[in-house]
This record gives C-alpha cells, sequence and structure tokens, in this order.
C-alpha cells in the first residue's frame, strides 16, 4: 500500500516537473485529437537526469544496447534497466501493467505492435523536438509512438553454396523443393517475422499467405528463435539461405563470411520489398517521465540514429542522416506498401495464421 | 529428497502421536499446504475455463505433435540414465574398480551443470557445419567431415542423458551400499548364478532407489525449458514458453499447462503404484557390506565406460568453460562486457543468484517445517494429504509458475509485482517439495521420545520445539535448504519470465548470452554458476554415505 502511495506521488512530481518544461506547439496530424498540442517536449540538459529509465525493448539486447551506452554517457547520475524480450511479451506486460506502471519506454521492432498499443491507449504523447525532420508515416496517432529506424526484410545466402544467378530472388522462390531443407528464418515468436506475415496478409491476402507459410513448412525450413542464429547459421553454411531483416547480412558479412544479399520481389508484378520499423513511445503513467523524454530525444536525435546505422546498418529515419557507407540505400527499390492501420486486428488474425497452421 | 528415501524402517519404532495436535500446527500446514496449490488451481481454472477454440484449435494442430514428442524425450533419457546411472553405481558399490573413492565424487557432480550449459557447451563444439568441431576438422581435412550433431531428438537425449544420470546414480548407489550381504550370499547358495543373482535379487532390492531417481528425472525432462530450446527440439514446456514469451497467448498457455501437469501427475502416481507395496525391510543390527566382484577381463571396459561418462558429463563441459573463460579474461572487449552490461556486471549477477536462492531455501525449508511436524507426529489422513499437496511442485515446471504467478500477482500482491520477490516466490514453489521431504525424513528419523522427555520435564511444546526438535533435525533442515539452493540456482524459465527489468541472474545472463552467440562472454558466468552449485551440492553429499564411506 505504501509502495503504491509512494509510486502515484513520483508520478505526480514526475508530472509536474515535465510541466514545467515549455511545451511546443504540435502540428496536429489528420486524427489527432486536442491532446497531442499538449505533448510536452523536454528539454533536459546533459547530466542533469537522475533516477530511474525503465526500458522494454523489443530489440534485442545487443541491437539497444550501444544507443543505451550513448544515452547513458550524456547522463551518468540516471540508472538505466532494461528488459528486453520479444514485441508480444513485453506489450502484454505493457496492458498487464497499466494501473501500475513499471516501464517508461517501449522500443519494438516493427510498427503492428506498437499501434495496436496506442489504441490501446497505453502510451502518452509525446513530440520530440526533432519530430519536423521525421516521416509524417512513421510518426504514431498524436505522437503516442515515432518511428526509429527502416529495415528491409531480404534474401541471404551463402556464396560459397550459391551463386548470385542461383539465389531466389523473390521470397515465393523459397517454398522451391530445390531449397529443401536449405533455407533458415526466424520463427513465430520473431516481431520482424510476425510484422512480415502481417504484411503479407495485407499485400496478397489470407490465403496465398497460409500457402505460402504452408510451402516454408513443407520445405522443412528450420525456424530458430531469433536472426542471429539463421546469420551465423548461413554464414558457416548450416544453410544455403535465410530470411533475415536486411542488416543481419551486413552484420555477418563484416564477420568476414562468405554471405550475399537479394533484396528480393523487384521484378514488374512482383509485391515489391517488404520492409518495417522500429519505434518507440513513451509509456502512460511512465514513472520517469523527463527520463522518457529524454531518451525518445536522444532516438531520434542525430546522434542516435547515426548509433543505429553505423553500428546496426539500419535506415535511420530521421532527415538528413546517411545510411552507413556500402550499405543499399533504400531509394533504389521498390517498396511493398504496408498499411498498419488495422494493426491490431491485423495482428490478431495474423497470430491465429501462425496458430492455425503450427509455425514453430 | 536424494538419499532420505533409503530409510532403515526400525522395527518395533513407536510412532506416537505427539502433542503437537494443537489447531495452530494443522493450520499453519494447511496454509501451506493452499499456498502451494493456489497456482497449480488457477492453472486448471485457467484451462477449463479457456475458450472452447483455444482447446480445438491445439487438439487440432499441436497437442498430439507435443504429446509424442515430449513422452519420447522422458522415455529416452530416463532409460539411459538407468541405464548408465545403475550400470555405475553398480561398477563402484560392488565391484573392485580402482578409484571408486574420488568417482563417486565425480560421477555425482554433473548434477551441478544446469544442463542448457552443457548444451550450450555441446552445440558450439559440434553444431552440424557451424561448430568449432567440424570446422577444425574441414580445415584439417579439406573437407566436410561427418561428425555427430547435437541437435534435435538423438542430441537432446543425449545432452539431457548426461547431466540427469546423477539422479538415479546416487539414489541406487545408496540402495546397493545398504542391501545386506546376506541377501545375494543367500542366492548364491541357492545355485543362481552371479547374472542370475543380479537380476532376480541385487535389482529388485534396490528397485525403489532406481524408480525414485528415475522419477526426478522423468520430472526434470518434462519441466526442462533451456536445453529442448536450444537444440530445437519442440515440447510442452518449450511450447509454453513460446505462447508465453513470444505470443502471449494465455489461453493456449494454460491448455498445454494443464496437459503437462497432468503428465507429471501421472508420473508421480505411477511411481507411486510401482514401489507401492515393495518395501524391503533389513535390520540394523548385522548388516555387512556385501562381496565386491572382481572385474577380471571386463576391467578395462569398465574403467573405459567410467571414463568416457565422466569425460563427456564433466571434463568436456567444464574444460570448454575453463578455456573459454579464459579467452574472455584475455580479450578487453569481451572482459568489459563481462563485467558491464547495461548498469549490471558479473558481480551483480552472482548477488542476484546468490540472494535469491538463498532466501528461497530459507523459505521453503521454514515453511515445510509446519507440514512435516503435521505429518509426521499427528499422522492422520487429512496431515497426509497435506503432505502430498506441497509435493506437486514437483509436477509444476517452471515455466507453469511463471504463468500462474504472471496472472495471480499482478491482480492480488501489486505491490510484489515487478520485483525480484516474485522470482523468490517461483522458486519456493517449485521446489518445496525438496524440503518437505527433507524435513520428514529428518524427523521421522527423530525419535518422539525426545520430544517427550522435554515435555515430561515441564517445557511447553513451543519451548520442546525450539529447544528440542530442531535444534536435533537441523543437519536435515539444512540438506534441504543446499538442495533448494541448488536447484533455484540452476532454475532458468521461471526466472526468465518474471524477472524484473535489469535483475539479470548467473542463469539468465549464461542464456541470453548463449542464445545471441556470445559463448565466450558466457562462459565466466556459467563457470561462476557451476562452482556455486557444486559446493550446495558437496556440502548435500558429504553427509551421504555413498561418498564419505571408506569401501
Amino acid at each position: 500500500m505504501s509502495k503504491k502511495h509512494l509510486l502515484s506521488i513520483v508520478i505526480l512530481l514526475s508530472l509536474g516537473l515535465a510541466s514545467c518544461a515549455p511545451a511546443l506547439p504540435v502540428v496536429t496530424t489528420q486524427d489527432a485529437s486536442t491532446e497531442a498540442s499538449e505533448a510536452p517536449a523536454s528539454q533536459v540538459v546533459a547530466g542533469e537526469l537522475q533516477g530511474k529509465l525503465v526500458i522494454y525493448s523489443g530489440r534485442s539486447e545487443p541491437l539497444i544496447q550501444p544507443v543505451i551506452d550513448g544515452f547513458s554517457k550524456k547522463h551518468p547520475n540516471l540508472e538505466i534497466q532494461l528488459k528486453a524480450g520479444s514485441n508480444s511479451e513485453l506489450a502484454n506486460a505493457l496492458l498487464e501493467e497499466a494501473d501500475n506502471p513499471v516501464a517508461d519506454v517501449f522500443v519494438t521492432t516493427e510498427l503492428f505492435t506498437v499501434q495496436s498499443l496506442a489504441a490501446q491507449r497505453v502510451f502518452q504523447s509525446y513530440r520530440p523536438s526533432n519530430a519536423d525532420r521525421l516521416p509524417a508515416e512513421f510518426i504514431g496517432p498524436e505522437y503516442q509512438w515515432i518511428g526509429l529506424t527502416r529495415r528491409g526484410r531480404v534474401i541471404m545466402y551463402n556464396t560459397e553454396l550459391v551463386s548470385m544467378e542461383e539465389a531466389p530472388k523473390s521470397i515465393f522462390e523459397l517454398t522451391d523443393p530445390k531449397w529443401e531443407g536449405q533455407v533458415a528464418a526466424a520463427g513465430s515468436t520473431n516481431g520482424s517475422m510476425q510484422a512480415q506475415i502481417a504484411a503479407m496478409r495485407g499485400l496478397i491476402g489470407e490465403q496465398a499467405t497460409e500457402a505460402w507459410l504452408e510451402g516454408l513448412l513443407d520445405n522443412e525450413v528450420t525456424f530458430f528463435g531469433g536472426h542471429t542464429d539463421v546469420r551465423k547459421a548461413v554464414g558457416a553454411g548450416e544453410f544455403k539461405i535465410g530470411l533475415v531483416n536486411h542488416y543481419y547480412f551486413y552484420l555477418q558479412k563484416a564477420e568476414g563470411s562468405p554471405v550475399g544479399i537479394i533484396y528480393p520481389d523487384q521484378a514488374e508484378g512482383e509485391i515489391g520489398l517488404i520492409t518495417n520499423s522500429t519505434a518507440a513511445g513513451v509509456v502512460r503513467g511512465a514513472p520517469d517521465l523527463p527520463a522518457a523524454q529524454a531518451f525518445i530525444d536522444f532516438l531520434v536525435s542525430e546522434e542516435g540514429q547515426k548509433l543505429f546505422a553505423e553500428l546496426n546498418y539500419e535506415y535511420p529515419l530521421l532527415q538528413g542522416v546517411a545510411v552507413r557507407q556500402g550499405v543499399e540505400p533504400l531509394e533504389g527499390f521498390r517498396l511493398a506498401d504496408v498499411d498498419v492501420s488495422k494493426a491490431a486486428l491485423d495482428f490478431e488474425a495474423t497470430f491465429q495464421l501462425m496458430e492455425r497452421i503450427g509455425l514453430p | 529428497m536424494l538419499m532420505q528415501k533409503i530409510q532403515v524402517y526400525r522395527s518395533g519404532a513407536v510412532r506416537r502421536v505427539f502433542e503437537f495436535k494443537a489447531p495452530w500446527l494443522a493450520l499453519t500446514a494447511g496454509a501451506v499446504a493452499v499456498f502451494v496449490a493456489i497456482p497449480l488451481l488457477y492453472i486448471f481454472l485457467r484451462a477449463v475455463g479457456a475458450d472452447e477454440t483455444a482447446w480445438q484449435r491445439l487438439l487440432q494442430t499441436r497437442i498430439w505433435r507435443l504429446l509424442g514428442n515430449t513422452l519420447a524425450l522422458v522415455a529416452a533419457v530416463t532409460g539411459g540414465a538407468c541405464v548408465i546411472g545403475v550400470g555405475l553405481a553398480w561398477l563402484t558399490e560392488r565391484t573392485d574398480l580402482p578409484g571408486r573413492r574420488a568417482l563417486r565424487w565425480l560421477l555425482a557432480l554433473p548434477l551441478a551443470i544446469p544442463a542448457y550449459i552443457g548444451g550450450m557447451v555441446y552445440l558450439t563444439l559440434l553444431r552440424p557445419r557451424g561448430g568449432l568441431i567440424p570446422q577444425a576438422l574441414e580445415d584439417l581435412f579439406g573437407q566436410q567431415v561427418a561428425t555427430p550433431s547435437p541437435l534435435g531428438f538423438w542430441g537432446a537425449a543425449f545432452i539431457l542423458t548426461l547431466f540427469t544420470y546423477p539422479y538415479v546414480y546416487l539414489l541406487s548407489g545408496a540402495a546397493l551400499r545398504s542391501l545386506h550381504a546376506s541377501m545375494e550370499e543367500a542366492a548364491r547358495t541357492l545355485g543362481r548364478t552371479a547374472w542370475g543373482t543380479f537380476w532376480q535379487v541385487t535389482l529388485p532390492s534396490i528397485f525403489p532407489g532406481v524408480m525414485a531417481g528415475a522419477l526426478l528425472v522423468a520430472l526434470d525432462i518434462l519441466a526442462e525449458y533451456g536445453t529442448v530450446a536450444l537444440l530445437r527440439y519442440e515440447t510442452f514446456s518449450s511450447a509454453i514458453f513460446v505462447q508465453l514469451a513470444g505470443r502471449y497467448d494465455r489461453s493456449s498457455a494454460a491448455v498445454l499447462s494443464s496437459v503437462l501437469v497432468g503428465l507429471a501427475m501421472i508420473l508421480l502416481w505411477a511411481e507411486l503404484w510401482i514401489r507401492g507395496p515393495r518395501r524391503f525391510t533389513q535390520m540394523e543390527s548385522n548388516w555387512r557390506p556385501a562381496r565386491r566382484v572382481a572385474l577380471g577381463r571386463w576391467r578395462l571396459p569398465a574403467i573405459f565406460f567410467v571414463a568416457g561418462v565422466a569425460f563427456f558429463s564433466l571434463a568436456a563441459p567444464l574444460g570448454v568453460l575453463v578455456v573459454w573463460s579464459f579467452q574472455a579474461f584475455t580479450d578487453g572487449q569481451v572482459l568489459e562486457a563481462v563485467f558491464r552490461t547495461g548498469s549490471q556486471g558479473l558481480g551483480s549477477f552472482v548477488w542476484n543468484s546468490l540472494w535469491t536462492s538463498l532466501l528461497a531455501a530459507a523459505l521453503a525449508v521454514t515453511l515445510s517445517v509446519p507440514v512435516a511436524l503435521f505429518s509426521i507426529r499427528s499422522p492422520s489422513r487429512v496431515s497426509r494429504f497435506v503432505s502430498r499437496f506441497c509435493q506437486v511442485g514437483y509436477a509444476i515446471p517452471g515455466v507453469v509458475i511463471a504463468l500462474s504467478l504472471v496472472l495471480l500477482v499482478n491482480r492480488l500482491l501489486p505491490f510484489l509485482y515487478a520485483t525480484p520477490l516474485v522470482v523468490v516466490m517461483a522458486y519456493v514453489l517449485r521446489h518445496m517439495p525438496q524440503a518437505t521431504r527433507s524435513s520428514e525424513a529428518a524427523l521421522y528419523q527423530l525419535s518422539p521420545t525426545f520430544e517427550e522427555a522435554a515435555r515430561s520435564l515441564g517445557r511447553t511444546p513451543q519451548q520442546t520445539l525450539i529447544q528440542v526438535t530442531l535444534p536435533l533435525i537441523l543437519p536435515g533442515l539444512l540438506a534441504g535448504g543446499s538442495l533448494v539452493f541448488l536447484t533455484s540456482l540452476k532454475e532458468l524459465p521461471a526466472t526468465l519470465l518474471l524477472r524484473p527489468p535489469g535483475f539479470d541472474t548467473l542463469a539468465v545472463r549464461v542464456w541470453v548470452w548463449a542464445t545471441d552467440g556470445f559463448y565466450i562472454q558466457a562462459a565466466p558466468a556459467a563457470l561462476v554458476l557451476v562452482m556455486a552449485a557444486a559446493l550446495a551440492l558437496a556440502f548435500l553429499l558429504h553427509r551421504e554415505p555413498i561418498i564419505n564411506e571408506q569401501g
């Protein structure tokens, strides 16, 4: 009981502190309510923050820790606690904790989860200082979430086992019997894979998506828990082909492995490259609001975006931050048009589909 | 739990109903039983209340495959552990195998190595094409050389057998040791061959011990998460974990959990049923050890067998961990990651592991005392029921405990939510049976006459408890406590699912790093974990006759 009181006092205090910060006017998006304009922007000076920032991250630890370290250097007195897990595990924890929030910030690897959480009022609006340099389609309604980086779903292959001509040019070729037992992918618990399936349902319909997944299963595709295993297995030649996010190819290449990359489905009439975005939001009732807002600011600052681009080969969303040298720019590709507006419904159906066909 | 099965039944020992019949004892014991049973009841309620479509969907697709996978693995590992465990016990207890005293320690020690750490080592070494050994062979011979794969059913069965056989080894070893020489001598006198004697006399006599060990192995495999997940073999436990961690589909998780708990209950019941009528009473007075068998020309194969088991279950994993730890300590970047990950480092993982496991051990033992007093000192149908109930934790795998606590704590005990105390609670619930069994055995071996004497000299029941009973059963309580400590230290799935942000234990850290492929970084933490577990195991074993007696 006393703890709960303490918590609400802390929340009140932190809200009070935040409202002391000058609020910036906000450009309202189409369906934005008046609430968005009240979203305050924090203007925290480096080194000023104290207390404890709790981050839930669907990005795995190695993919978020360098950015946390960069933020931590600016605020050495702030204690940062990270819980990395799958998007859906953490999303459900956030829903579970709604009355008694533990986390300050949530970071995901795709937009479906943040979009459906936003619909369930899990986030509070916050407009980071760099918001006008982010593409509008990567900002949630009422600034409930902010896009961070973009990734492409690509095919990587082991160049010692597969020639460039031979390598599949479409994700639909992965069901070709000539690759039976030779393909590795991430399983149903992986956010990027979930988002790919959800996107495909939107692009080609439920039945064709189901047929594709059945084809993968029939072709004895090996499903790992995460993409790190996939890239290492392809790099070592344990598998000829992997279905991954584009940066896993670059990470594996950087380790000196003989790997090649295909940005699939580029031909006329094909679905185009499926992309997804990482995003972050401030949790409603965040125990440490100033720190949460400062962290979001940092994630979309030039410095934070450069860390994502340089260390992890991702496509930064902040205009003016370049992709890492050697990474093919997205502008050169035909991109699949993915709609996340009905995210909650789409995701529900996606999980049911994965369950029905027994995707590992 | 390990040894208390083997009790020499004192003939004529009077089990009088003691004065602790006070209602508070029954109430306390009952409250403990309720506390322990809550997760189980909740899971069943959830499963029964689950959407009918969840049941249908699972029945149509996954349950049967999972059932087949799980049962096949349980059967293979339990069978393998029985063959290896009984074989080793017979060799070290009954033959003139050299180095028996040291071997008894060595062969018990794999119990201190969590199977997923063994799995991590073998996977890194032997992974097809990508493993260190296949790559070294390819570099050496210029072409691929076929090596056994640690993945899938056979890999999982082999690795899990390596790290669970000590249950059977210790319990059947103790049974062999307590066996009276005259039984086998009588069989030989009556014309049985040595082989016939083994099958018809020795094996049936140690059967309860073997079954007790086999039960522990089987329950362990049902609950196993880390190893099967690492080696990509899907069982009920790993499927529930996926539902919880990856999709958070609680209805499906509850349905799968209820089937898993049902399986474990069947195993518990089967062990009771098989073992039920067999009880071999021996008189302590004229006990002497049986004669040892001279191995003769079988000496070399026997040494080979024992050395092989010790190599694969102990020397290889430990050696690899030591080498990797050394590499970690000579690489500045890795070393920095080991000692500082986020706001934490190795020191905090060690501390978190130790205090949660110690607290769980203390709580479990404390809770087990009223249950033991109730069931041993005032035996009745009710007290036996309470005692049984406190042992259901055996049948509730870590993932299921985690599921029930996730669902219950935030609703009923929100001030505990997202604190490490939930992790401690999971440890207590899961490992309560070990504490209960140890306390009951300790109390059973204490003659009530001590307590009666204290009472007749004017002590109140409370004074008697504190001044006489507790000090006398303390060694038994400590043994139970160290067992809870050991198993809590190794626990993975519940800790993974329940840990608050920023709270990592050694087991969690090793797992996170290993699944990300940073095995060199994981090695020092794994080594510390194994050493801490080995210390607890050593404390537990040094009181056991199988280890410390000459022979």
